[in-house]
């Protein structure tokens, strides 16, 4: 009976381990393992019937197949090692697919160029100090002129080509960003340090560099001691922020009525360096904005004293500044809103 | 204004090349627009002298000349009539490039040999028009005698033309004579003047030559009496630098006149004495009624704050702005009355502007002219007219200025300069570049207590306060000079402005979800309004505005397009039907005001978002068989579903609405309590096809974003960190077909009570199993609780609170 047991046991293992040998997959690895190791396995009932066993033989049969079930096991682990890491080399094969492909792209939009200068300059000058403030588009003569130092019936008032709202007293869309600086100044005392973006309007006929509704950017500071050497200090800064590093800027005499000092600045023309270039009209220069000292008479018209506080003053056209950087050279493509135009300018700032 | 470099050179050397004056006369406030060049394309072109004229022998109208032009001498076939023997005349050689006579316009021609009529020509002789020089194509241009035979013509005729542009305040500029001073004042050279006339020379009076009346807008009036004129062309040299400096020369009194209202800025008019009722002059306001026809043959109005110049009985010009027509000089005048003269700035601004007539003259006296200006003027002018005109004598002298206008002291703080400029000058630099403009400048005392006092010439009326001084002191010294540094000392509050942070929210998301910003013109005619509503009693949009209540413009700049606008829409439409030319579908937005009737002194102005969705919704791809379906009601919907929570909004509701603009069916509301902030939906098929849009579906949304922002708080709060799995429940309801499926979520989610994180509507199945008229909507809601975890029991209790809250509200049973 000893023979019997044992004989069983070696039959078990002959088979076991070439049918193991011969399992090619993981599907046959697992009805291999429920054929002898399984819960109905034919170890797994060996052993299990270890009790209807004569006495003897049980010992025997015990130890035997404990190590077989043992030998068994370690023999399907190691195999299963071998066909898994097949298995995964076989699913990789296939589920290879052409990477040069175009992937699914998720659909974006982005803000308008105008926008997103808006927003550069807002934050530049944040960094400097400089809240961003807005105001009414649809603005009164008296914010709008009068304030600035720009009485009716002077020729000053004739730069400012004005469209004039068909409303009660002198209403008029606002030709400069300027009226904010009385608004500001009235609501406040100084220290003042805002900038105001924001839409205005001028009475004149469309071409490529002329269009009637711009954007600007104002800029105000007003305390004690503010000197045009802080204007020019702020305004370099912004130059380099946004041109870059390597920027020179120009500041010459010029004429605003609600600025004495005036001044026109202009940055180095980047597209030839300053030798004169179609875009620079062949001066190296272009022109950014006009700024000055705000002038004694507007800081009287909103209950400053002169002889105690200073401020400058300054508007950037949004538009040109665009159209300097990116060489855009038609300013009604901006309202022309053409997804061709816009998506050039579609970058993650 | 023009300036022609050689006029500029008689009165000032500052030995500095073009480009470096006209660089520092534009650092200090006098920019140099545009420098053009007379003569530069005159090669091949010399000064010749006409040795003879013969005809031509196979044509009547044709001559043969033979011109000397030192090393070239040439026959010639022209048909100029003015040529004669003995002329100086401008001779072009093969070679030279002319512009054509006969063309339109500006055509350039190179010259070839040729034989005209049989005979050869070798070269040309020219017009002023083939030189560039003016339209003048009659006859050929004829040089002053003393013309160097055998010059090239641009030595004798070239000249550099600078246009400056003068701002407001600079009318001491606004002359040969100004720039001038200028140009000598920042290089520190002296400024030589024009020959004149010396009126004590002169006879005085008669005293009834001249009456001003208006004594208050007329602070001077000089009249000459000029006699015994014979009425000429000009001069050759003068036509050509009024020509240069862009004024059609006419006769030689008149291009006097004009000469020397270029040269020092005063303007000036000579009337024909002989046509003023008895000779004389006076300066009134115009009577009620009164008309007069200018120099352009225009008949004016004239009302009472408009000044005269009128002889015994009526006005003969009006002051300042222009001459009458009836005593204007003509070939037979033999007797002028000059005149120079200062008006009030404000009434020749106003008289210009309602006549709508800007003359030289009166861009000149708006801005304010020194009346001290009129005697010299009028004496440059005397002496020229003495000069050109043989015989003339002066027999009437009158200068009316009862109160003449004095140089002006002013004293400031020697410091005022460092406080604005941020820099210390030396005194010394500061007195010199003062004294070089003119200011007679002196310093009181030392160091911080100093006191600047000057004297204000009487040219210089836009020198007011001590601002103005310091930017004297800092254009001539120049800004470049100037440091830059950041401002210091205490800053300004700051404080982020919440609405822009809300624009830049809304743009970030909406541009993310694949929608483009535009930026649109803000006026919209009528008939872009009545596209969304052909027949509305208010517009469409989210605020609608009594058409009677709109806001419009007095001068808009396109007739029709006066609005302001009170709905974004239709300039959104508009960008939407011009991309659709090229684009298979489009996604816009925009965030702008929109511009209401108030109560108050300026309109209402609204911040508000509008969307357009229009064409297919994704780009052909390998993905997806077949074209995109269209974009439609949901898309919009779904991405302002996506951006209100972005915004921190809460409170708001759906609810079907009805707008003139949208399709019936196809309309959602959203509401803050009661209240419509925005309209959601599709154009009605025939407003879209007024916007010329053809896709299927246009999909808009128009939404207040100021009312919006009241219900946003961009700060989440109560923010938990999550420690327990959520759980996922399905819920299949069945309800009647007519009952909204708004409706139905709201009561789920309100049965669901604060467990429920999250929902999703995922299918509507209608069929037999059902019954008619019945739909069954299943959702999948997210259970989770931030401090346990969910137990079946507790779920268990939740599923029958919804149950019952749907029977209750919606009349829906849960199927199983």
């Amino acid at each position: 009976m000893m023979t019997d047991a044992q004989a069983t046991i070696d039959d078990m293992r002959a088979r076991a381990e070439t049918e193991l040998g011969a399992a090619g997959t993981m599907d046959d690895l697992t009805a291999w393992e429920r054929a002898y190791l399984g819960a109905q396995g034919e170890v797994t009932l060996f052993l299990r019937g270890l009790a209807s066993l004569p006495a003897n033989q049980r010992p025997i049969a015990g130890r035997g197949g404990n190590a077989l079930k043992n030998e068994l096991t370690a023999a399907w682990e190691a195999r299963r090692v071998v066909l898994s890491a097949a298995d995964l080399q076989q699913r990789l094969a296939n589920d290879a697919v052409d990477v040069t492909l175009p992937g699914r792209q998720p659909i974006l939009g982005a803000s308008h160029p105008v926008s997103r200068m808006i927003d550069e300059l807002s934050e530049i000058f944040a960094l400097m100090g400089f809240q961003t403030v807005f105001g009414p588009e649809v603005e009164t003569a008296h914010y709008n002129f009068d304030v600035l130092n720009i009485p009716k019936d002077h020729p000053a008032r004739d730069v400012w080509d004005t469209f004039y709202v068909d409303l009660p007293g002198e209403i008029v869309l606002r030709t400069h960003t300027s009226p904010m600086q009385g608004r500001v100044m009235e609501r406040q005392d100084p220290p003042v340090r805002v900038v105001v973006p924001g839409r205005v309007y001028r009475y004149e006929a469309q071409d490529a560099s002329h269009e009637w509704m711009l954007h600007q950017l104002e800029g105000l500071a007003v305390d004690r001691n503010i000197t045009l050497a802080d204007l020019k200090g702020v305004l370099s800064e912004m130059a380099r922020q946004l041109f870059g590093p390597d920027r020179r800027t120009r500041f010459r005499c010029d004429f605003f009525p609600f600025v004495e000092p005036g001044v026109d600045f202009a940055v180095d023309c980047a597209i030839c360096g300053g030798a004169g270039c179609r875009v620079c009209k062949g001066t190296g220069w272009l022109e950014m904005g006009g700024a000055g000292m705000v002038h004694p008479n507007v800081l009287r018209n909103v209950g400053y004293d002169p002889d105690v506080y200073s401020g400058f003053a300054f508007g950037l056209g949004i538009e040109r500044l665009i159209m300097m950087r990116s060489g855009v050279d038609d300013i009604r493509a901006f309202a022309a809103n053409d997804l061709r135009f816009l998506r050039q300018f579609a970058r993650a700032a | 204004m023009k300036v022609p470099l050689r006029w500029l050179n008689e009165f000032v050397d500052t030995g500095l090349p073009l480009k470096d004056l006209t660089h520092r006369l534009t650092m200090a406030g006098l920019e140099a627009e545009k420098i053009t060049a007379i003569g530069d394309e005159w090669d091949n072109i010399y000064v010749g002298h006409v040795e003879a004229v013969e005809p031509h022998p196979d044509a009547d109208r044709l001559v043969l000349a033979t011109v000397d032009a030192g090393e070239h001498r040439l026959r010639v076939v022209t048909g100029a009539p003015n040529i004669a023997q003995d002329q100086m005349v401008a001779l072009a050689l093969a070679g030279a490039r002319l512009i054509d006579g006969h063309a339109d316009g500006q055509v350039y021609r190179t010259l070839k040999p040729s034989a005209i009529r049989g005979i050869r020509s070798e070269g040309m002789v020219c017009s002023e028009k083939e030189l560039g020089i003016s339209e003048e194509h009659e006859g050929i241009m004829v040089l002053e005698a003393d013309a160097p035979k055998g010059a090239p013509l641009a030595d004798w005729l070239g000249d550099t033309v600078i246009e400056f542009e003068i701002t407001p305040n600079l009318v001491h500029n606004f002359s040969i004579l100004g720039i001038a001073r200028e140009a000598g004042a920042l290089t520190d050279r002296p400024v030589s003047h024009p020959l004149i006339f010396d009126f004590a020379a002169a006879p005085s009076g008669p005293s009834d030559l001249v009456t001003v009346e208006a004594a208050d807008i007329c602070p001077r009036y000089i009249g000459v009496r000029i006699e015994h004129i014979a009425i000429a062309p000009s001069p050759a040299w003068m036509q050509r630098r009024l020509l240069a400096a862009g004024v059609r020369p006419i006769s030689s009194i008149v291009d006097i006149t004009n000469y020397v209202m270029l040269e020092y800025g005063q303007p000036l008019h000579a009337f024909d004495a002989d046509k003023l009722t008895d000779g004389r002059i006076v300066v009134r306001r115009a009577r009620p009624g009164e008309t007069l026809e200018t120099l352009d043959h225009q008949i004016r109005q004239l009302d009472g704050q408009m000044l005269v110049i009128a002889d015994a009985e009526n006005p003969v010009g009006l002051a300042g702005v222009i001459g009458g027509l009836d005593s204007e000089i003509h070939d037979g005048t033999t007797r002028i009355i000059l005149e120079s003269a200062n008006f009030d700035m404000k009434v020749t601004r106003r008289t210009a502007r309602e006549l709508k007539l800007r003359t030289e003259a009166s861009a000149r006296f708006e801005r304010g002219l020194d009346p001290n200006l009129s005697r010299d003027a009028a004496a440059r002018a005397t002496r020229l007219i003495l000069d050109l005109c043989p015989g003339a004598t002066v027999s009437g002298f009158i200068d009316v200025y009862p109160n003449p206008l004095e140089p002006r002291p002013m004293s400031m703080p020697f410091s005022e300069i460092e406080r604005l400029l941020g820099v210390r000058y030396e005194p010394a630099q500061v007195l010199d570049v003062l004294r070089r403009l003119g200011f007679s400048p002196e310093l009181d005392g030392e160091g911080n207590d100093a006191t600047l006092r000057v004297t204000i010439p009487t040219w210089r009326g836009d020198v007011t306060q001590a601002a103005d001084m310091v930017e004297e002191v800092a254009r001539v010294i120049g800004y470049a000079a100037l440091p830059e540094r950041l401002p210091s000392g205490e800053t300004a509050p700051v404080q982020r402005d919440s609405a822009y942070a809300m624009r830049r929210a809304v743009r970030s998301v909406l541009a993310g979800s694949g929608a483009w910003e535009t930026v649109t013109y803000v006026t919209v005619s009528d008939d872009d309004l009545r596209r969304l509503d052909p027949n509305g009693e208010q517009t469409a949009g989210v605020h609608p505005v009594s058409w009677d209540a709109l806001i419009r413009l007095r001068n808009p700049l396109h007739a029709d397009r006066d609005i302001l606008r009170p709905t974004l829409l239709p300039s959104l439409l508009a960008i939407a039907s011009d991309n659709l030319k090229h684009e298979r579908g489009v996604r816009l937005f925009e965030t702008a005001r929109i511009y209401l009737p108030s109560d108050e002194e300026l309109p209402r102005e609204v911040n508000t978002l509008a969307l357009v969705l229009a064409g297919e919704r994704a780009p052909l791809d390998r993905f997806e068989a077949g074209a995109s379906s269209p974009l439609d009601v949901f898309d919009v919907k779904g991405m302002v579903e996506a951006l209100l929570p972005r915004l921190g909004v809460s409170g708001t509701q759906f609810e079907r609405i009805e707008s003139p603009a949208l399709h019936p069916g196809r309309a959602v509301g959203l509401f803050v309590k009661d209240e419509l902030i925005g309209i959601i939906g599709e154009l009605r098929p025939d407003r879209a096809e007024a916007f010329a849009i053809e896709t299927p579906r246009v999909a808009v949304a128009e939404i207040d974003l100021d009312a919006l922002q009241s219900v946003a708080n961009p700060i989440p709060r109560d923010v938990s960190a999550p420690r327990f799995l959520p759980v996922e429940q399905d819920f299949a309801i069945v309800v009647a077909e007519e009952t909204p499926g708004g409706d139905v979520e709201a009561a789920l989610l309100a049965g669901a009570g604060p467990l429920a994180t999250g929902i999703t509507l995922f299918d509507i199945y209608r069929g037999p199993q059902i019954g008619d008229n019945r739909k069954s909507l299943a959702f999948r809601v997210t259970f989770t609780a931030p401090d346990r975890a969910l137990t079946d029991a507790e779920l268990g209790k939740v599923r029958d609170r919804i149950a019952r809250t749907l029977r209750q509200r919606v009349a829906g049973e849960l199927r199983t």
